[in-house]
């Protein structure tokens, strides 16, 4: 790299003396460091300002981060500020960008964090540091979180999943194939009544799970009470008529916490398996709604509303794999994460990323899924991917190819826009997961036969024909906007 | 699925013309009794019967195809012989030809004796035997010195009941599993006699002659390369000296004695090297002498 | 009623040669393999009677479905599932379940309502057939018409 004879300032007098001088030779830059096995690191995706030097960003990066402030103070030296410093420890430049191609300059920095600069147990001082101030420093155009690694040692200070994967399949007695699930729709408007009817036809056609909306809370057309009451009732009918365990996540998404615990309590006091939160919550709330959930025997859902804003460009903001790193410590047992064939964005290497970061107890380090670190998962639950937004039962050799069976598959218009009505469409979908599933396991070639997987259970299984005819062209083929930086080794055919 | 059964050409063939060339290299029939000749010294009469063997299953799957008599062959085998004479490593490799032919979908080998297969208290053998057999199950199970299963001195011996659940899976589920019964001739001869259930189920008896002298040379000179050690000159007229004594003793179980005698003559090898010089090259780490041969009990007496 | 427990109750009853082959998929996964069965079918029930320990190191399915059949024998007309565990560490719990009989009449699930404070409503799922004692909920003989091709 470029000015790798930058070097810390080691003469305490010069280093303390008032005024400003470089964050890299501040020890904001040490590119000897050793990492720790308890020091958490981070990778940004560095857009210098023009004429910074991309050493100086990443030090100012890690300086803004960590324990500088924009000038030199003396009561650092009442500190041991050289463990509490983070070291930037290696910058290197984004493959297809600066001078020559058609993106400006970025470069990929790496920065180590001392455990001791964050609270055990709290993602909300994890990142006030990470993602704080650092964000808006002017040295940098723009700045991204792409990855970071949490060590074994701090991992153990979080919960994790209140649920997960494991425990989840064996309550609700569902194993060996995706989950199904659909969100309510319309999602604003229905009366509790109307709603319910909605989630006990998709349950009792098949379905698994059905779905409250990221902004279905308590409005004037339905009370959020109302609406617990006619779901549950949609619920233990739809058990009843089938004989399986089903569930409806009641969103308790709420303006205070003490709202959100009264609807949680309620929707346990109905019986129900699941609830939900919205991502803008926060992630203290996240927290306590996942303590919650452990103590009380309940899956936590996790929509991931709000997250677009900033992690979908891939030059500013972060990565939405390390929203799911922080998820899984901070608690769900389900996040939205892509479905990359539906409407919503998601490039098929990143969204393996996000599963992988979500469902393994060690991910290796693959960076072209963009995972930058090996993560030991220090025996933390796995959490549910949910593959939301656009899919339907024409998808479904894809959708089990590329995600695996430790997945929710959410057919919102999929199911209830069915022309034989939303029971049809349900029994449409679980009967193409089936057949492909068993299809799979009996070492058939799903990538290139599902569609005639498919066309062979419509053959006898009406719905899934109709579900075929209406949408079985479909496709959302808009190129992604976050995708990978490194090319794949081995090409998928 | 993972059957290789006769390949698309052979399917492809009109029903009244079969060609054998081409089945035999489809299912690499070769291959398996070709590695059976070069591993296995000696044993020419074994080598014999098994590729009669494999071609008749050959021609019955040809058989089959232009819709000749069929039914699944019985394939179910007698290894008579003494110890040593490499039934289990045969067994070993009919296990592969069966499973290349498509007679057993995954071609492994269960390997087992009495204490296998029979309990110590009433209701233990059922469970037990049927486990067995359930492992065995698309492979070859392999029971050796078959004639402890029977004790007419006891009337109430539970090896009874072991073989009754035998005799039946090898009856009805021919298709699932191939049993290779295993032991001396002698009492093999009478537990057939005894046991006319059995007898009646063995397609093919296969008889392990001793092997002579030459050949047991042959063999400790195949086991010492395999790792990598070989016989001096003067070590190997020891050898000779030695197997000819050894042949003579009681308890003489054949290659397994050639393996056993080899295996003390490594440990007094390096015994000698370590009480010799300090350095040792690489040619007198992998040298057998004849001291470390001669110090055997045999030259005792 | 049609009870949709297990993982391909959606589809056709599966014939021998399909379950034998999912089992096959199980054995590949080094899974070991059960099969249990039971005369209530309350969603909740999760522990149905074994028929014997789960099936270790079995290499082909043959074996498996000698078990199958021999339970279905031993107990016609009721239902009867494969089940499949994982010892991998992160699962260490089934992977796999599916139905390979169910009674030829299934009379399904009664839905009890107790009404309690603030139109809150206790539910109560209840097995019509649990009305009879264990053992007599499923007549023998008005079974088994094979559920699909028996190959």
């Amino acid at each position: 790299m470029a000015n790798s004879n930058v070097t810390k300032v080691r003469d305490a007098k010069q280093r303390y003396k008032s005024g400003v001088i470089p964050y890299a030779t501040m020890g904001y830059w040490e590119p000897d460091y050793q990492i720790k096995n308890t020091d958490i690191l981070a990778m940004f995706r560095v857009t210098p300002q023009e004429g910074v030097d991309p050493i100086e960003a990443a030090a100012a990066v890690a300086g803004e981060s960590s324990t500088a402030t924009w000038t030199v103070v003396w009561t650092d030296r009442l500190t041991a500020c050289e463990i509490y410093r983070a070291k930037a420890y290696r910058v290197e430049a984004v493959p297809n960008t600066g001078p020559g191609t058609r993106t400006e300059a970025q470069y990929f920095a790496y920065i180590a964090y001392d455990i001791d600069l964050f609270e055990p147990g709290s993602i909300a001082n994890l990142t006030a540091s990470i993602i704080g101030n650092v964000f808006g420093f002017k040295a940098v155009k723009a700045l991204r979180l792409e990855d970071m690694h949490i060590p074994v040692a701090y991992l153990k200070t979080f919960q994790g999943p209140a649920t997960g994967i494991v425990v989840e399949r064996e309550r609700l007695d569902k194993f060996g194939r995706p989950l199904l699930g659909a969100t309510t729709k319309p999602k604003l408007g229905l009366s509790g009544r109307n709603y319910g009817r909605v989630v006990y036809e998709a349950l009792k056609g098949g379905l698994d799970f059905v779905k409250d909306d990221e902004n279905i809370n308590s409005q004037p057309f339905m009370h959020w009470r109302d609406r617990f009451l006619y779901c549950m009732e949609a619920v233990n009918k739809a058990q009843a008529a089938t004989g399986e365990v089903k569930g409806h996540y009641l969103n308790v998404t709420a303006g205070t916490m003490e709202e959100m615990y009264e609807r949680a309590e309620f929707a346990k006091q109905l019986g129900s398996v699941i609830v939900m939160i919205d991502l803008v919550i926060g992630y203290t709330a996240i927290q306590s709604m996942a303590k919650w959930a452990r103590k009380n025997d309940m899956i936590l859902h996790l929509h991931r509303a709000g997250n677009s804003t900033y992690s979908r460009q891939k030059s500013h903001g972060m990565n939405f794999r390390v929203i799911c790193k922080w998820m899984r410590m901070a608690g769900v047992d389900h996040i939205h994460a892509g479905t990359v064939v539906g409407k919503l964005e998601g490039d098929p290497l990143m969204v393996k990323g996000f599963y992988d970061t979500l469902r393994s107890t060690d991910t290796q380090v693959s960076l072209q899924n963009g995972l930058f670190f090996p993560q030991d998962w220090a025996s933390l639950n796995k959490v549910m991917p949910v593959a939301s937004g656009g899919i339907h039962a024409g998808q479904m050799h894809q959708l089990l190819d590329y995600l695996g069976e430790d997945v929710v598959l959410q057919f919102g218009g999929g199911t209830i826009g069915h022309p034989m009505g939303i029971q049809a469409g349900a029994t449409a979908n679980r009967v193409a997961l089936e057949a492909m599933v068993l299809a799979r396991n009996e070492g058939r070639d799903i990538r290139n036969e599902g569609p005639e997987i498919l066309r062979d259970a419509a053959a006898w299984c009406k719905p899934l024909r109709a579900a075929l005819d209406t949408w079985g062209e479909i496709t959302f083929n808009y190129t992604s906007t976050d995708t990978s930086d490194f090319t794949p080794t081995a090409v998928a055919v | 699925m993972s059957v290789p059964g006769p390949a698309a050409s052979f399917e492809a063939a009109s029903s009244e013309v079969v060609d054998l060339r081409a089945l035999q290299a489809d299912t690499d029939i070769g291959s398996p009794i070709a590695e059976l000749d070069r591993d296995l010294v000696g044993l020419a009469p074994v080598k014999q019967r098994i590729r009669e063997i494999a071609a008749f299953l050959l021609v019955a799957r040809a058989r089959e195809r232009v819709g000749l008599a069929a039914g699944p062959p019985t394939l179910h085998m007698a290894f008579t012989g003494n110890p040593g004479t490499g039934k289990t490593t045969v067994a070993l490799r009919m296990a592969g030809i069966l499973h290349r032919l498509g007679y057993v979908r995954k071609g492994h080998l269960v390997s087992v004796t009495r204490d296998d297969l029979v309990g110590q208290y009433i209701g233990h053998t059922a469970p037990k035997t049927k486990e067995i057999l359930k492992r065995a199950m698309g492979g070859v199970l392999f029971i050796d010195e078959a004639y402890y299963l029977h004790r007419p001195e006891n009337e109430k011996d539970y090896g009874q009941e072991a073989i009754e659940i035998l005799l039946q899976v090898m009856e009805n589920q021919r298709e699932d599993l191939v049993v290779i019964l295993a032991g001396y001739r002698e009492r093999m001869a009478s537990f057939f006699a005894s046991n006319p259930g059995f007898r009646s189920r063995i397609a093919h008896h296969i008889d392990f002659p001793d092997y002579d002298a030459s050949e047991l040379l042959s063999i400790a000179e195949l086991l010492a390369a395999q790792s990598e050690y070989r016989l001096s000159p003067a070590a190997r007229e020891v050898m000779i000296d030695y197997i000819t004594r050894r042949q003579q003793q009681p308890n003489f179980s054949n290659a397994r004695s050639i393996r056993n005698a080899l295996d003390r003559a490594r440990l007094r090898q390096a015994m000698r090297l370590c009480a010799g010089n300090a350095v040792a090259t690489r040619e007198a780490l992998q040298t057998i002498e004849a001291e470390d041969i001669r110090a055997s009990r045999v030259f005792a007496t | 009623m049609h009870v949709t427990q297990g993982t391909f109750s959606f589809l056709p009853d599966l014939t021998d040669r399909q379950i034998s082959d999912q089992i096959e998929y199980c054995l590949r996964q080094e899974w070991a393999v059960s099969v249990e069965f039971t005369d209530d079918v309350h969603p909740r029930n999760t522990y149905w009677e074994m028929w014997g320990i789960p099936m270790f190191d079995l290499r082909d399915a043959a074996g498996v479905m000698a078990e199958v059949r021999a339970c279905r024998e031993a107990n016609p007309n009721v239902y009867v599932r494969v089940t499949a565990f994982d010892s991998t560490r992160g699962w260490e719990t089934v992977r796999l379940s599916f139905l390979v009989q169910r009674p030829a009449n299934e009379p399904g699930f009664r839905l009890d309502r107790l009404e309690a404070e603030g139109r809150t409503i206790r539910y109560s799922v209840h097995p019509y057939a649990a009305d009879q004692p264990a053992g007599r909920r499923y007549k023998p003989e008005q079974a088994n018409t094979a559920p699909g091709d028996r190959r």
